[in-house]
Protein backbone atom coordinates (compact mmCIF):
# COMPACT_ATOMS: atom_id res chain seq x y z
CA UNK A 1 0.00 0.00 0.00
CA UNK A 2 1.15 3.34 -0.85
CA UNK A 3 2.03 5.67 2.03
CA UNK A 4 -0.41 8.98 2.29
CA UNK A 5 1.47 12.25 3.78
CA UNK A 6 2.10 15.80 2.28
CA UNK A 7 4.18 16.71 -0.24
CA UNK A 8 7.63 17.21 0.06
CA UNK A 9 10.65 18.10 -1.33
CA UNK A 10 11.81 16.43 -4.48
CA UNK A 11 13.42 13.34 -3.54
CA UNK A 12 15.02 12.93 -7.04
CA UNK A 13 16.85 16.08 -8.14
CA UNK A 14 16.43 16.60 -11.82
CA UNK A 15 17.88 20.70 -12.02
CA UNK A 16 21.15 20.60 -13.18
CA UNK A 17 23.78 23.83 -12.58
CA UNK A 18 24.50 26.22 -15.41
CA UNK A 19 27.65 24.52 -16.28
CA UNK A 20 26.37 21.29 -16.42
CA UNK A 21 23.69 22.51 -18.36
CA UNK A 22 25.29 23.64 -20.98
CA UNK A 23 27.93 21.14 -21.02
CA UNK A 24 25.03 18.25 -21.41
CA UNK A 25 23.36 21.05 -23.76
CA UNK A 26 26.28 21.02 -26.24
CA UNK A 27 25.55 18.33 -28.26
CA UNK A 28 22.03 19.37 -29.13
CA UNK A 29 23.69 22.37 -30.00
CA UNK A 30 25.81 20.51 -32.72
CA UNK A 31 23.03 17.76 -33.90
CA UNK A 32 20.68 20.98 -34.08
CA UNK A 33 23.47 22.92 -35.72
CA UNK A 34 24.11 20.49 -38.59
CA UNK A 35 20.59 19.05 -39.04
CA UNK A 36 18.99 22.83 -39.22
CA UNK A 37 21.69 24.17 -41.59
CA UNK A 38 21.38 20.60 -44.06
CA UNK A 39 24.64 21.24 -45.22
CA UNK A 40 24.15 25.16 -46.38
CA UNK A 41 24.53 28.27 -44.61
CA UNK A 42 21.63 30.95 -45.54
CA UNK A 43 23.04 33.56 -47.25
CA UNK A 44 20.35 35.68 -47.91
CA UNK A 45 20.69 38.04 -44.44
CA UNK A 46 16.71 37.86 -43.53
CA UNK A 47 17.27 33.81 -43.74
CA UNK A 48 20.37 33.94 -41.75
CA UNK A 49 18.43 36.05 -39.24
CA UNK A 50 15.38 34.17 -38.89
CA UNK A 51 18.08 30.68 -38.91
CA UNK A 52 19.21 32.04 -35.88
CA UNK A 53 16.49 33.23 -34.23
CA UNK A 54 14.79 29.47 -34.67
CA UNK A 55 18.57 28.17 -33.42
CA UNK A 56 18.53 30.38 -29.99
CA UNK A 57 15.03 29.48 -29.44
CA UNK A 58 15.25 26.07 -29.51
CA UNK A 59 18.82 25.47 -27.81
CA UNK A 60 17.80 28.19 -24.71
CA UNK A 61 14.40 25.91 -24.54
CA UNK A 62 16.69 22.98 -24.39
CA UNK A 63 19.40 24.46 -21.66
CA UNK A 64 16.23 25.88 -19.46
CA UNK A 65 15.05 22.25 -19.74
CA UNK A 66 18.19 21.37 -18.26
CA UNK A 67 19.36 23.55 -16.24
CA UNK A 68 15.51 24.06 -14.33
CA UNK A 69 14.24 20.30 -14.74
CA UNK A 70 11.03 21.37 -16.13
CA UNK A 71 10.45 19.37 -19.25
CA UNK A 72 6.22 20.45 -20.19
CA UNK A 73 6.88 23.79 -19.78
CA UNK A 74 9.91 24.58 -22.14
CA UNK A 75 8.33 21.53 -24.71
CA UNK A 76 5.02 23.52 -24.81
CA UNK A 77 6.14 26.80 -25.80
CA UNK A 78 8.62 24.52 -29.15
CA UNK A 79 5.43 22.53 -29.57
CA UNK A 80 2.42 25.74 -29.82
CA UNK A 81 5.30 27.53 -31.19
CA UNK A 82 5.71 24.93 -34.17
CA UNK A 83 1.56 24.83 -34.86
CA UNK A 84 1.19 28.43 -35.29
CA UNK A 85 3.56 28.54 -37.51
CA UNK A 86 3.24 25.49 -39.10
CA UNK A 87 -0.02 26.78 -39.86
CA UNK A 88 1.46 30.41 -41.02
CA UNK A 89 3.80 28.48 -43.27
CA UNK A 90 1.06 25.97 -44.50
CA UNK A 91 -1.74 28.75 -45.35
CA UNK A 92 0.82 31.35 -46.97
CA UNK A 93 1.89 28.49 -49.37
CA UNK A 94 -1.41 27.79 -50.03
CA UNK A 95 -2.20 31.05 -50.83
CA UNK A 96 0.86 31.21 -52.82
CA UNK A 97 0.05 28.19 -55.07
CA UNK A 98 -3.88 28.60 -55.02
CA UNK A 99 -4.52 31.83 -54.47
CA UNK A 100 -6.78 30.44 -51.46
CA UNK A 101 -6.98 27.80 -49.01
CA UNK A 102 -9.72 25.61 -50.71
CA UNK A 103 -8.76 22.53 -52.66
CA UNK A 104 -9.96 22.88 -56.20
CA UNK A 105 -10.78 19.39 -58.36
CA UNK A 106 -7.94 20.63 -60.40
CA UNK A 107 -5.36 19.31 -57.44
CA UNK A 108 -7.58 16.02 -56.49
CA UNK A 109 -7.33 14.87 -59.90
CA UNK A 110 -3.18 15.84 -60.21
CA UNK A 111 -3.21 14.07 -57.08
CA UNK A 112 -0.86 17.38 -55.63
CA UNK A 113 -2.37 17.31 -52.19
CA UNK A 114 0.23 17.61 -49.26
CA UNK A 115 -0.19 14.36 -47.38
CA UNK A 116 0.12 14.12 -43.62
CA UNK A 117 -0.04 11.41 -41.13
CA UNK A 118 -3.65 11.51 -39.92
CA UNK A 119 -4.25 10.02 -42.91
CA UNK A 120 -1.76 6.76 -42.42
CA UNK A 121 -4.20 4.39 -40.12
CA UNK A 122 -6.45 4.67 -43.13
CA UNK A 123 -4.27 3.88 -46.20
CA UNK A 124 -2.72 0.45 -44.35
CA UNK A 125 -5.76 -1.82 -45.30
CA UNK A 126 -6.22 -0.99 -48.18
CA UNK A 127 -2.65 -1.08 -49.27
CA UNK A 128 -2.00 -4.26 -48.35
CA UNK A 129 -5.03 -5.25 -50.84
CA UNK A 130 -4.79 -3.42 -53.23
CA UNK A 131 -0.97 -2.10 -53.45
CA UNK A 132 -2.31 1.62 -53.65
CA UNK A 133 -2.65 4.56 -51.65
CA UNK A 134 -6.46 6.07 -51.04
CA UNK A 135 -4.94 9.64 -51.52
CA UNK A 136 -4.60 12.31 -54.03
CA UNK A 137 -1.04 12.88 -53.26
CA UNK A 138 2.39 12.35 -54.20
CA UNK A 139 4.09 8.84 -53.45
CA UNK A 140 7.44 10.66 -53.85
CA UNK A 141 8.72 14.04 -54.93
CA UNK A 142 6.98 17.69 -54.26
CA UNK A 143 5.78 18.96 -51.09
CA UNK A 144 4.29 16.67 -48.28
CA UNK A 145 4.86 13.42 -50.14
CA UNK A 146 3.03 10.29 -49.44
CA UNK A 147 6.32 8.26 -48.87
CA UNK A 148 8.33 10.72 -46.85
CA UNK A 149 5.11 11.13 -44.15
CA UNK A 150 5.65 7.52 -43.49
CA UNK A 151 9.57 6.98 -43.31
CA UNK A 152 8.69 10.21 -40.84
CA UNK A 153 6.09 8.46 -39.17
CA UNK A 154 8.06 5.09 -38.68
CA UNK A 155 10.99 7.47 -37.38
CA UNK A 156 9.22 9.01 -34.87
CA UNK A 157 7.37 5.34 -33.92
CA UNK A 158 10.48 4.04 -33.55
CA UNK A 159 12.10 7.03 -31.37
CA UNK A 160 8.99 8.37 -29.38
CA UNK A 161 6.42 5.97 -30.13
CA UNK A 162 3.04 7.92 -29.06
CA UNK A 163 5.44 10.98 -27.77
CA UNK A 164 5.37 12.09 -31.26
CA UNK A 165 1.77 13.43 -29.89
CA UNK A 166 3.23 15.77 -27.72
CA UNK A 167 6.86 16.22 -29.50
CA UNK A 168 5.87 16.15 -33.31
CA UNK A 169 2.51 16.63 -34.30
CA UNK A 170 1.82 19.36 -36.67
CA UNK A 171 -1.56 20.28 -34.78
CA UNK A 172 -0.96 19.38 -31.26
CA UNK A 173 -0.22 22.02 -30.47
CA UNK A 174 -2.79 23.84 -31.13
CA UNK A 175 -5.38 22.36 -28.33
CA UNK A 176 -2.29 22.49 -26.09
CA UNK A 177 -2.05 25.61 -26.24
CA UNK A 178 -6.22 26.05 -25.47
CA UNK A 179 -5.91 24.07 -22.59
CA UNK A 180 -3.43 26.55 -21.12
CA UNK A 181 -5.13 29.65 -21.30
CA UNK A 182 -7.60 29.56 -18.46
CA UNK A 183 -5.33 29.26 -14.76
CA UNK A 184 -8.21 26.56 -13.97
CA UNK A 185 -10.37 24.52 -15.43
CA UNK A 186 -14.12 25.56 -15.65
CA UNK A 187 -15.40 21.65 -16.25
CA UNK A 188 -13.67 19.23 -13.87
CA UNK A 189 -15.04 16.14 -14.39
CA UNK A 190 -14.75 13.93 -17.52
CA UNK A 191 -16.30 10.37 -17.87
CA UNK A 192 -13.33 7.99 -18.34
CA UNK A 193 -15.23 6.19 -20.67
CA UNK A 194 -14.37 9.09 -23.41
CA UNK A 195 -10.66 7.84 -23.50
CA UNK A 196 -12.31 4.98 -26.02
CA UNK A 197 -13.84 7.43 -28.61
CA UNK A 198 -10.23 7.31 -30.04
CA UNK A 199 -10.39 4.05 -30.72
CA UNK A 200 -13.85 4.03 -31.84
CA UNK A 201 -13.34 6.48 -34.48
CA UNK A 202 -10.06 4.55 -35.69
CA UNK A 203 -11.96 1.59 -35.76
CA UNK A 204 -14.45 3.21 -37.89
CA UNK A 205 -12.43 5.53 -40.31
CA UNK A 206 -10.45 2.03 -40.74
CA UNK A 207 -13.51 0.01 -41.78
CA UNK A 208 -14.80 3.11 -43.66
CA UNK A 209 -12.20 3.60 -45.74
CA UNK A 210 -11.27 0.21 -46.20
CA UNK A 211 -15.15 -0.31 -47.38
CA UNK A 212 -15.11 2.55 -49.77
CA UNK A 213 -11.55 3.21 -50.48
CA UNK A 214 -11.90 7.07 -49.55
CA UNK A 215 -9.86 8.81 -46.45
CA UNK A 216 -12.78 9.05 -44.64
CA UNK A 217 -11.66 10.93 -41.33
CA UNK A 218 -10.36 13.18 -43.90
CA UNK A 219 -13.00 13.71 -45.90
CA UNK A 220 -15.76 14.66 -43.04
CA UNK A 221 -13.89 14.33 -39.51
CA UNK A 222 -10.72 16.04 -39.80
CA UNK A 223 -10.78 19.45 -37.80
CA UNK A 224 -7.68 20.67 -38.48
CA UNK A 225 -8.67 21.48 -42.68
CA UNK A 226 -10.02 24.41 -40.84
CA UNK A 227 -6.73 25.66 -40.65
CA UNK A 228 -4.90 24.00 -43.49
CA UNK A 229 -6.92 23.23 -46.52
CA UNK A 230 -10.05 22.09 -47.46
CA UNK A 231 -12.20 21.45 -50.51
CA UNK A 232 -14.34 23.89 -52.18
CA UNK A 233 -18.03 24.18 -51.11
CA UNK A 234 -18.82 23.54 -54.83
CA UNK A 235 -22.24 21.12 -53.46
CA UNK A 236 -24.35 20.43 -50.43
CA UNK A 237 -22.20 17.46 -49.75
CA UNK A 238 -19.12 19.66 -49.30
CA UNK A 239 -21.26 22.55 -47.20
CA UNK A 240 -22.40 19.52 -44.86
CA UNK A 241 -18.87 18.58 -44.48
CA UNK A 242 -17.76 21.70 -43.89
CA UNK A 243 -20.53 22.38 -41.15
CA UNK A 244 -18.64 19.10 -39.60
CA UNK A 245 -15.32 19.94 -39.59
CA UNK A 246 -15.17 23.40 -38.32
CA UNK A 247 -18.03 22.89 -35.61
CA UNK A 248 -15.30 19.91 -34.70
CA UNK A 249 -12.27 22.41 -34.53
CA UNK A 250 -14.61 24.67 -32.63
CA UNK A 251 -15.60 22.36 -30.08
CA UNK A 252 -12.51 19.93 -29.75
CA UNK A 253 -9.80 22.28 -30.59
CA UNK A 254 -10.86 25.55 -29.02
CA UNK A 255 -13.94 25.43 -26.71
CA UNK A 256 -13.41 22.08 -24.54
CA UNK A 257 -9.41 22.08 -24.16
CA UNK A 258 -10.08 25.74 -23.12
CA UNK A 259 -12.77 24.74 -20.15
CA UNK A 260 -11.62 21.65 -19.32
CA UNK A 261 -7.50 22.13 -19.80
CA UNK A 262 -7.34 19.07 -21.39
CA UNK A 263 -6.15 18.18 -24.77
CA UNK A 264 -9.39 17.27 -25.89
CA UNK A 265 -8.85 16.60 -29.37
CA UNK A 266 -5.37 14.92 -28.96
CA UNK A 267 -6.80 12.44 -26.17
CA UNK A 268 -10.61 12.47 -26.72
CA UNK A 269 -10.76 12.00 -30.95
CA UNK A 270 -7.65 11.80 -33.01
CA UNK A 271 -7.57 8.76 -34.38
CA UNK A 272 -3.91 8.45 -34.96
CA UNK A 273 -3.00 8.53 -31.41
CA UNK A 274 -4.67 5.06 -30.51
CA UNK A 275 -2.39 3.59 -33.68
CA UNK A 276 0.61 5.56 -31.96
CA UNK A 277 -0.71 4.00 -28.54
CA UNK A 278 0.17 0.50 -30.55
CA UNK A 279 3.40 1.35 -32.11
CA UNK A 280 4.35 2.69 -28.70
CA UNK A 281 4.58 -0.55 -27.97
CA UNK A 282 8.23 -1.12 -29.36
CA UNK A 283 9.55 2.43 -28.18
CA UNK A 284 11.88 1.97 -25.16
CA UNK A 285 10.68 4.77 -23.49
CA UNK A 286 8.08 5.73 -21.40
CA UNK A 287 6.88 7.36 -17.65
CA UNK A 288 6.64 5.44 -14.83
CA UNK A 289 6.32 6.35 -11.24
CA UNK A 290 7.94 4.94 -8.47
CA UNK A 291 5.52 3.98 -5.62
CA UNK A 292 8.49 4.04 -3.66
CA UNK A 293 8.31 7.62 -3.21
CA UNK A 294 5.09 8.41 -4.57
CA UNK A 295 3.14 10.45 -1.85
CA UNK A 296 0.06 9.67 -3.09
CA UNK A 297 -0.85 13.61 -3.90
CA UNK A 298 -2.39 12.97 -6.86
CA UNK A 299 -1.51 16.33 -8.67
CA UNK A 300 -0.60 13.87 -11.26
CA UNK A 301 -3.57 12.77 -11.56
CA UNK A 302 -5.39 16.05 -11.95
CA UNK A 303 -2.50 17.61 -14.33
CA UNK A 304 -2.28 14.91 -17.14
CA UNK A 305 -3.49 16.87 -20.31
CA UNK A 306 -4.90 13.37 -21.99
CA UNK A 307 -6.03 11.88 -18.83
CA UNK A 308 -3.13 9.47 -19.06
CA UNK A 309 -2.86 8.88 -15.57
CA UNK A 310 -5.06 7.21 -12.75
CA UNK A 311 -5.66 6.66 -9.32
CA UNK A 312 -4.97 3.13 -10.48
CA UNK A 313 -2.25 3.69 -12.88
CA UNK A 314 -0.73 5.29 -9.89
CA UNK A 315 -0.80 2.27 -7.72
CA UNK A 316 0.44 0.32 -10.57
CA UNK A 317 3.63 3.19 -11.40
CA UNK A 318 2.90 3.59 -15.07
CA UNK A 319 0.50 5.60 -17.06
CA UNK A 320 -1.70 4.59 -19.55
CA UNK A 321 -1.64 3.30 -22.55
CA UNK A 322 -2.50 7.04 -24.16
CA UNK A 323 0.39 8.86 -22.15
CA UNK A 324 1.90 11.11 -24.76
CA UNK A 325 4.89 11.60 -22.99
CA UNK A 326 4.83 15.08 -22.48
CA UNK A 327 6.24 15.67 -19.04
CA UNK A 328 3.40 17.32 -17.55
CA UNK A 329 3.25 14.65 -14.65
CA UNK A 330 7.38 14.52 -14.72
CA UNK A 331 6.92 18.52 -13.84
CA UNK A 332 4.07 18.57 -11.20
CA UNK A 333 5.24 15.90 -8.65
CA UNK A 334 6.59 17.37 -6.12
CA UNK A 335 8.50 13.98 -5.07
CA UNK A 336 10.00 13.56 -8.07
CA UNK A 337 8.26 9.91 -8.57
CA UNK A 338 7.25 10.33 -11.62
CA UNK A 339 9.82 9.93 -14.18
CA UNK A 340 10.86 9.46 -17.97
CA UNK A 341 12.08 5.57 -17.78
CA UNK A 342 13.88 3.62 -20.13
CA UNK A 343 12.30 -0.11 -20.49
CA UNK A 344 14.20 -2.93 -19.04
CA UNK A 345 16.18 -0.39 -16.71
CA UNK A 346 14.83 -0.48 -12.90
CA UNK A 347 12.90 2.65 -12.31
CA UNK A 348 14.71 3.93 -9.32
CA UNK A 349 18.15 4.02 -10.88
CA UNK A 350 19.73 6.73 -13.20
CA UNK A 351 16.83 9.15 -13.43
CA UNK A 352 18.84 11.63 -14.62
CA UNK A 353 19.95 9.96 -17.54
CA UNK A 354 17.34 8.55 -18.88
CA UNK A 355 15.37 11.47 -18.59
CA UNK A 356 18.17 13.72 -20.51
CA UNK A 357 18.54 10.59 -23.25
CA UNK A 358 14.48 11.02 -23.85
CA UNK A 359 15.00 14.32 -23.96
CA UNK A 360 17.62 14.13 -26.37
CA UNK A 361 15.60 12.02 -29.06
CA UNK A 362 12.36 14.11 -28.58
CA UNK A 363 13.89 17.29 -28.45
CA UNK A 364 15.84 16.45 -31.54
CA UNK A 365 13.08 15.30 -33.74
CA UNK A 366 11.12 18.28 -32.46
CA UNK A 367 13.54 20.86 -33.54
CA UNK A 368 14.69 18.85 -36.94
CA UNK A 369 11.08 18.43 -37.64
CA UNK A 370 9.68 21.85 -37.15
CA UNK A 371 12.50 24.05 -38.04
CA UNK A 372 12.02 24.68 -41.35
CA UNK A 373 8.44 25.27 -41.00
CA UNK A 374 9.18 27.27 -38.23
CA UNK A 375 11.71 29.28 -40.09
CA UNK A 376 9.08 29.88 -42.89
CA UNK A 377 6.40 31.11 -40.43
CA UNK A 378 9.11 33.46 -38.99
CA UNK A 379 9.47 34.48 -42.66
CA UNK A 380 6.15 35.61 -43.46
CA UNK A 381 5.43 37.25 -40.74
CA UNK A 382 8.35 39.54 -41.30
CA UNK A 383 7.28 39.72 -45.04
CA UNK A 384 3.80 41.28 -43.57
CA UNK A 385 5.39 43.46 -41.10
CA UNK A 386 7.86 45.02 -43.68
CA UNK A 387 5.34 44.36 -47.05
CA UNK A 388 2.25 44.22 -45.86
CA UNK A 389 1.55 40.51 -47.25
CA UNK A 390 2.66 37.48 -46.53
CA UNK A 391 2.90 35.86 -49.94
CA UNK B 1 19.16 -11.01 -16.96
CA UNK B 2 18.42 -8.06 -15.33
CA UNK B 3 21.99 -6.66 -16.45
CA UNK B 4 21.47 -7.83 -20.35
CA UNK B 5 18.23 -6.31 -19.62
CA UNK B 6 19.35 -3.02 -18.79
CA UNK B 7 22.14 -2.53 -21.31
CA UNK B 8 19.65 -3.34 -24.16
CA UNK B 9 17.36 -0.81 -22.95
CA UNK B 10 19.87 2.23 -22.80
CA UNK B 11 21.63 0.71 -26.01
CA UNK B 12 18.03 1.18 -27.67
CA UNK B 13 17.49 4.16 -26.63
CA UNK B 14 20.69 5.46 -27.78
CA UNK B 15 19.97 3.84 -30.80
CA UNK B 16 16.81 5.97 -31.21
CA UNK B 17 18.60 8.94 -31.29
CA UNK B 18 20.12 7.68 -34.74
CA UNK B 19 17.04 6.96 -35.51
CA UNK B 20 15.98 10.43 -35.56
CA UNK B 21 19.31 11.64 -37.04
CA UNK B 22 18.68 9.00 -39.91
CA UNK B 23 15.13 9.46 -40.41
CA UNK B 24 15.43 13.48 -41.49
CA UNK B 25 19.03 12.85 -42.89
CA UNK B 26 18.28 9.85 -45.03
CA UNK B 27 14.17 10.79 -45.66
CA UNK B 28 14.81 11.47 -49.40
CA UNK B 29 16.69 8.11 -49.63
CA UNK B 30 14.38 6.04 -47.60
CA UNK B 31 11.19 7.70 -48.94
CA UNK B 32 12.43 6.63 -52.88
CA UNK B 33 13.47 2.86 -51.78
CA UNK B 34 9.92 2.45 -49.56
CA UNK B 35 8.27 3.43 -52.71
CA UNK B 36 9.97 1.34 -55.17
CA UNK B 37 10.42 -1.59 -52.77
CA UNK B 38 6.60 -1.98 -51.67
CA UNK B 39 5.52 -0.80 -55.45
CA UNK B 40 2.96 1.31 -54.17
CA UNK B 41 1.08 3.56 -56.28
CA UNK B 42 -2.37 6.18 -56.38
CA UNK B 43 -5.12 4.39 -56.19
CA UNK B 44 -7.37 4.59 -59.47
CA UNK B 45 -10.13 6.11 -57.90
CA UNK B 46 -7.99 9.68 -57.19
CA UNK B 47 -5.22 8.89 -60.10
CA UNK B 48 -8.03 8.07 -62.98
CA UNK B 49 -6.27 4.55 -63.68
CA UNK B 50 -3.82 3.93 -66.36
CA UNK B 51 -3.31 5.43 -70.03
CA UNK B 52 -5.19 2.32 -71.91
CA UNK B 53 -5.36 4.41 -75.08
CA UNK B 54 -5.26 7.97 -77.18
CA UNK B 55 -6.60 9.44 -80.21
CA UNK B 56 -4.28 12.03 -81.94
CA UNK B 57 -6.71 14.95 -83.24
CA UNK B 58 -3.74 16.93 -84.72
CA UNK B 59 -3.88 20.27 -82.26
CA UNK B 60 -5.12 17.83 -79.63
CA UNK B 61 -5.47 14.42 -78.25
CA UNK B 62 -7.92 12.18 -76.30
CA UNK B 63 -6.82 10.16 -73.61
CA UNK B 64 -8.59 7.21 -72.19
CA UNK B 65 -8.20 5.57 -69.48
CA UNK B 66 -9.22 2.43 -68.05
CA UNK B 67 -12.81 2.22 -66.24
CA UNK B 68 -12.01 1.98 -62.39
CA UNK B 69 -14.44 -0.48 -60.96
CA UNK B 70 -11.82 -1.69 -58.47
CA UNK B 71 -12.93 -2.75 -55.01
CA UNK B 72 -11.22 -3.88 -51.76
CA UNK B 73 -11.66 -7.35 -52.55
CA UNK B 74 -12.83 -8.19 -56.22
CA UNK B 75 -15.01 -5.27 -58.02
CA UNK B 76 -17.78 -2.81 -57.58
CA UNK B 77 -20.54 -2.38 -59.13
CA UNK B 78 -20.47 1.54 -59.80
CA UNK B 79 -17.09 3.03 -61.25
CA UNK B 80 -16.05 5.52 -63.29
CA UNK B 81 -13.97 6.42 -66.73
CA UNK B 82 -11.67 9.15 -66.99
CA UNK B 83 -11.04 11.18 -70.13
CA UNK B 84 -8.91 14.13 -71.03
CA UNK B 85 -8.24 16.27 -73.52
CA UNK B 86 -4.98 17.57 -74.23
CA UNK B 87 -3.76 20.20 -76.21
CA UNK B 88 -0.39 19.72 -78.71
CA UNK B 89 -0.82 23.49 -79.96
CA UNK B 90 -4.39 24.66 -78.65
CA UNK B 91 -7.89 23.08 -77.72
CA UNK B 92 -10.67 23.92 -80.54
CA UNK B 93 -13.99 25.79 -78.69
CA UNK B 94 -16.00 22.63 -79.07
CA UNK B 95 -14.57 19.10 -78.93
CA UNK B 96 -16.79 16.47 -80.16
CA UNK B 97 -15.09 12.70 -79.09
CA UNK B 98 -16.74 9.52 -79.74
CA UNK B 99 -15.24 6.82 -77.26
CA UNK B 100 -14.97 3.22 -77.56
CA UNK B 101 -13.45 1.92 -74.26
CA UNK B 102 -15.00 -1.51 -74.27
CA UNK B 103 -12.91 -1.80 -77.46
CA UNK B 104 -15.68 -4.03 -79.50
CA UNK B 105 -15.75 -1.69 -82.30
CA UNK B 106 -19.21 0.21 -80.92
CA UNK B 107 -19.04 3.85 -80.00
CA UNK B 108 -20.04 3.68 -76.30
CA UNK B 109 -20.68 6.77 -75.76
CA UNK B 110 -19.92 10.72 -77.22
CA UNK B 111 -19.23 13.62 -75.52
CA UNK B 112 -19.30 17.16 -76.19
CA UNK B 113 -17.09 19.35 -74.86
CA UNK B 114 -17.46 23.22 -74.78
CA UNK B 115 -13.83 24.32 -73.66
CA UNK B 116 -14.98 28.10 -73.64
CA UNK B 117 -18.04 27.87 -71.81
CA UNK B 118 -16.51 24.73 -69.59
CA UNK B 119 -19.64 22.74 -69.91
CA UNK B 120 -19.84 18.82 -71.73
CA UNK B 121 -22.75 17.26 -72.64
CA UNK B 122 -22.76 13.55 -72.42
CA UNK B 123 -24.59 11.40 -75.17
CA UNK B 124 -24.95 7.22 -73.62
CA UNK B 125 -24.68 4.66 -76.60
CA UNK B 126 -24.05 2.10 -73.89
CA UNK B 127 -26.84 1.25 -70.81
CA UNK B 128 -23.21 1.43 -68.64
CA UNK B 129 -22.87 4.82 -69.30
CA UNK B 130 -24.58 6.40 -66.52
CA UNK B 131 -23.71 10.37 -66.03
CA UNK B 132 -21.00 12.74 -66.17
CA UNK B 133 -19.49 13.02 -62.76
CA UNK B 134 -16.62 15.59 -63.06
CA UNK B 135 -15.56 18.14 -65.41
CA UNK B 136 -12.61 19.63 -65.05
CA UNK B 137 -10.06 21.86 -66.38
CA UNK B 138 -6.85 21.21 -65.30
CA UNK B 139 -3.55 22.94 -66.69
CA UNK B 140 -4.40 23.74 -70.41
CA UNK B 141 -6.47 20.61 -71.01
CA UNK B 142 -9.55 19.33 -69.66
CA UNK B 143 -10.49 15.87 -67.51
CA UNK B 144 -13.82 14.15 -67.40
CA UNK B 145 -15.24 11.31 -64.99
CA UNK B 146 -17.98 9.65 -66.60
CA UNK B 147 -20.15 7.13 -64.22
CA UNK B 148 -19.96 3.69 -64.99
CA UNK B 149 -22.42 0.92 -63.86
CA UNK B 150 -21.89 -2.29 -64.35
CA UNK B 151 -24.52 -3.96 -66.29
CA UNK B 152 -24.75 -8.05 -66.12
Amino acid sequence: MMKEHPPQEKTVEVRQSAGKSFLFALPMMLLTLMMMLGGRIPSDPQQLFVFAVTYLFFNVLFFLMLHTGKTDRYRAIAFITFSLLFVVSFVSHMFEARGSMSLSHEKIILCEVPFCHLVIPMTLIPAAFTKTIIFPGMITGGFASIASMFVIWIGASLSMGRGWCSWGCFFGGLDDAFSRILKKPLLRKINPRWTYLPWAVLLAIVLTAAAFLSPTYCTWLCPFKTVTEFQAVTSFKILVQTIIFVSLFIALVIVLPLLTKRRIQCSLFCPFGPMQALTNRINVFDVRIDPDICTNCKRCVKACPTLSITEESVRAGRTLMSCMKCGTCVDVCPSGAAAFHVRGTPVEENRNMKRLLFLYVAFLFLATFSAGMIQDGLSRIIRLITTGSMI
Amino acid sequence: MKRALKIAGYTWAVTCIVAVLATFIGNNYFNAKLASATGITISPWFSGGEIVGSIDHGTYKTVIRRPVFDGLIGERKEGFIQIEWQPVTVLPPVIEDRIDFTGDGKEDFAFRLDTTAGTGALTPRNPSVIAIQTLVKVNQGWVARIQLRKVS
